[in-house]
């Protein structure tokens, strides 16, 4: 017993080491370097305690950029997918694992299969389609793709929350009389509503994150998103870094905010939803 | 449960016409689109049937971004489920900090990919990455490296940053499914002599089929459909290395302005997912108790 504990804890402390080596020092390395003077960041010769503090990437990139712009856009975007996605998918996820009908099997894996599709693949036909009904250039645009990406998921994730329901609530509901619109306002949405808030932060996070549509159906610099403006910094020949990171930190702030006030609904919801 | 049909699709039906719109009417156009001959956005070409199609195949670009997307899936397979399982049994432990490391160990994929891109082409940088100077310093490397400048090397630090990314998010599912098993099935295997290695291919793995089952069909699909890290790393170089089938529809339609070859290489690749997602649903799905 006492030889497999000994085991055990080595694995967990290698392990542990290696987790924070892996997924969490990279953070540290960009927030500190985006505090690093421009020398120091390029220098050849590292030094994980920084040298130097300085806060002239942050002034150029809040003052001296269209930081705003594209904050504001994306904030735009993705507030309003997820609002979309949430309303589509709890409706969605009510309807296939509360009320059981004809061909549910059928839409439930065809959402999963919606994965197939989304990309590049969908890129070409998407922008031909809304270059005729004049939707290129709107944040629409981005918002329909986004809740198409966004929802498959949504729906699955919440499935497990809705099973965690009891039927018998819901049916003793009706028998006091209560209408479809007062159980699934009263009893469902409260009940489920850990699910719900860690699938709105998974909808927000997933179009806070898209690139490959905003820069592509998005030409108009105003309407640009954080991604797209950034990968315009990266895609430069000579690359300021101090820029760039500053950017980098910036872009990422409001969904690590955001997951701060509302981030442990996430994982628990992922975690504890027990996927049944 | 009894059956309620109308309510029922009353229900999906809004994210069900959503969804078809946004997927099939594309699909329908890039279709329309594959059998003509159009170049740039925008212009009109003429009929040309299945002319596309036969050209397709017969190049060498689409079989070497087809075999780049295979080893991309498979390397993306690997190495994501080690990573995910490494740190899903680890939080799955009792230590300090373990609700915050749970909590926060999904930061890779909360933040936008092209800061993700950010991150790694800083700390990989040949002249002056963190990585670089570390592994110097350790006597693993002599000079520093380029690690996008030979395919193969460039090939695997993708995988390695994309699974970098992923991996997290991966690793909460995969313990929201270990959380389901029961506590009890691991007391009475201890009685019965079993040890943690033991426990772990006949208890977790097997109660983990339903989590694993979507794990294996979505995540294959997701990472098949990576393209920003790719695109702003390497554009798909060195000399194609990179290229796997969503960079090369995009750079046909996007940068060599093939719409009609790009709409052709959509619908192909669009045939092969929703073949191997058949396949995948029709062998592995669960059967359901209820």
């Amino acid at each position: 017993m006492i030889k497999e504990n000994n085991i055990k804890l080595l694995f967990l402390s290698v392990s542990l080491l290696l987790i924070i080596l892996i997924f969490f020092f990279p953070f540290f390395w960009i927030i500190t370097s985006s505090f690093k003077s421009p020398e120091e960041i390029i220098a050849t010769s590292t030094t994980i305690i920084p040298r130097s503090f300085t806060l002239e990437h942050y002034n150029k990139i809040l003052f001296n950029s269209d930081f705003f712009i594209y904050l504001k856009n994306s904030l735009i975007v993705s507030f309003s997918s997820m609002i979309i996605s949430i309303i589509l998918s709890v409706s969605a996820a009510y309807g296939l694992h509360k009320l059981k009908f004809y061909g549910n099997k059928f839409v439930e894996y065809s959402l999963l299969v919606t994965y197939a599709f989304p990309g590049v693949i969908l890129l070409v036909p998407i922008y031909l389609l809304f270059a005729k009904v004049n939707l290129l250039n709107s944040y629409f645009a981005l918002i329909i793709v986004n809740v198409l990406f966004a929802t498959p998921f949504a729906v699955w994730m919440l499935k497990a929350f809705f099973k965690l329901i009891p039927n018998e609530i819901e049916e003793a509901a009706y028998i006091d009389g209560a209408s479809r619109y007062i159980v699934i306002s009263k009893i469902i949405i409260p009940l489920a509503a850990p699910g719900i808030a860690s699938v709105a932060i998974f909808c927000f996070i997933i179009s806070w994150t898209e690139y490959l549509f905003a820069s592509i159906l998005i030409s108009g610099d105003h309407l640009k998103t954080l991604p797209v403006g950034l990968a315009g910094i990266v895609g430069q020949y000579q690359i300021d870094w101090g820029f760039l990171l500053s950017g980098a930190v910036l872009a990422s702030l409001p969904v690590i905010l955001l997951f701060v006030f509302i981030g442990k609904y996430f994982v628990s919801g992922l975690t504890e939803g027990a996927v049944k | 449960m009894k059956k309620n049909n109308i309510e029922g699709w009353l229900f999906v039906s809004p994210l069900v016409i959503w969804i078809s719109l946004i997927i099939l009417v594309p699909i329908y156009i890039a279709f329309e689109l594959s059998l003509f001959n159009v170049k740039i956005i925008g212009t009109t070409g003429k009929f040309i049937g299945i002319d596309n199609y036969i050209k397709i195949f017969g190049k060498s670009k689409f079989l070497n971004a087809s075999l780049n997307s295979l080893y991309w899936i498979i390397g993306n397979a690997i190495c994501q489920t080690f990573f995910a399982f490494t740190i899903a049994l680890t939080i799955n432990y009792k230590f300090p900090g373990k609700k915050i490391m749970a909590n926060w160990i999904i930061l890779s994929f909360i933040i936008p990919t092209v800061v993700v891109v950010v991150i790694w082409k800083l700390m990989l940088s040949s002249s002056s990455g963190v990585i670089n100077s570390v592994l110097i310093d350790i006597g693993l490397l002599n000079e520093a490296t380029g690690f996008f400048s030979s395919p193969n090397k460039a090939f695997i630090s993708l995988i390695l940053i994309n699974s970098w990314r992923w991996s997290p998010f991966l690793a909460l599912i995969i313990l929201s499914g270990l959380n389901s098993i029961n506590r009890e099935m691991y007391d009475a295997s201890k009685v019965d002599g079993a040890n943690f290695i033991q426990q772990f291919l006949f208890i977790t793995f097997p109660n983990l089929k339903n989590v694993l089952f979507v794990l294996g069909l979505v995540g294959t699909l997701l990472s098949f459909n990576i393209f920003d890290i790719i695109w702003l790393i390497t554009k798909g170089g060195p000399s194609n290395a990179t290229t796997t089938l969503p960079l090369l529809i995009y750079e046909t339609a996007f940068t060599k302005f093939r719409i009609s070859q790009a709409a052709t290489l959509s619908i192909i690749t669009s045939f092969l997912l929703l073949l191997f997602s058949i396949i995948f649903i029709k062998s592995m799905a669960p059967k359901e108790d209820d």
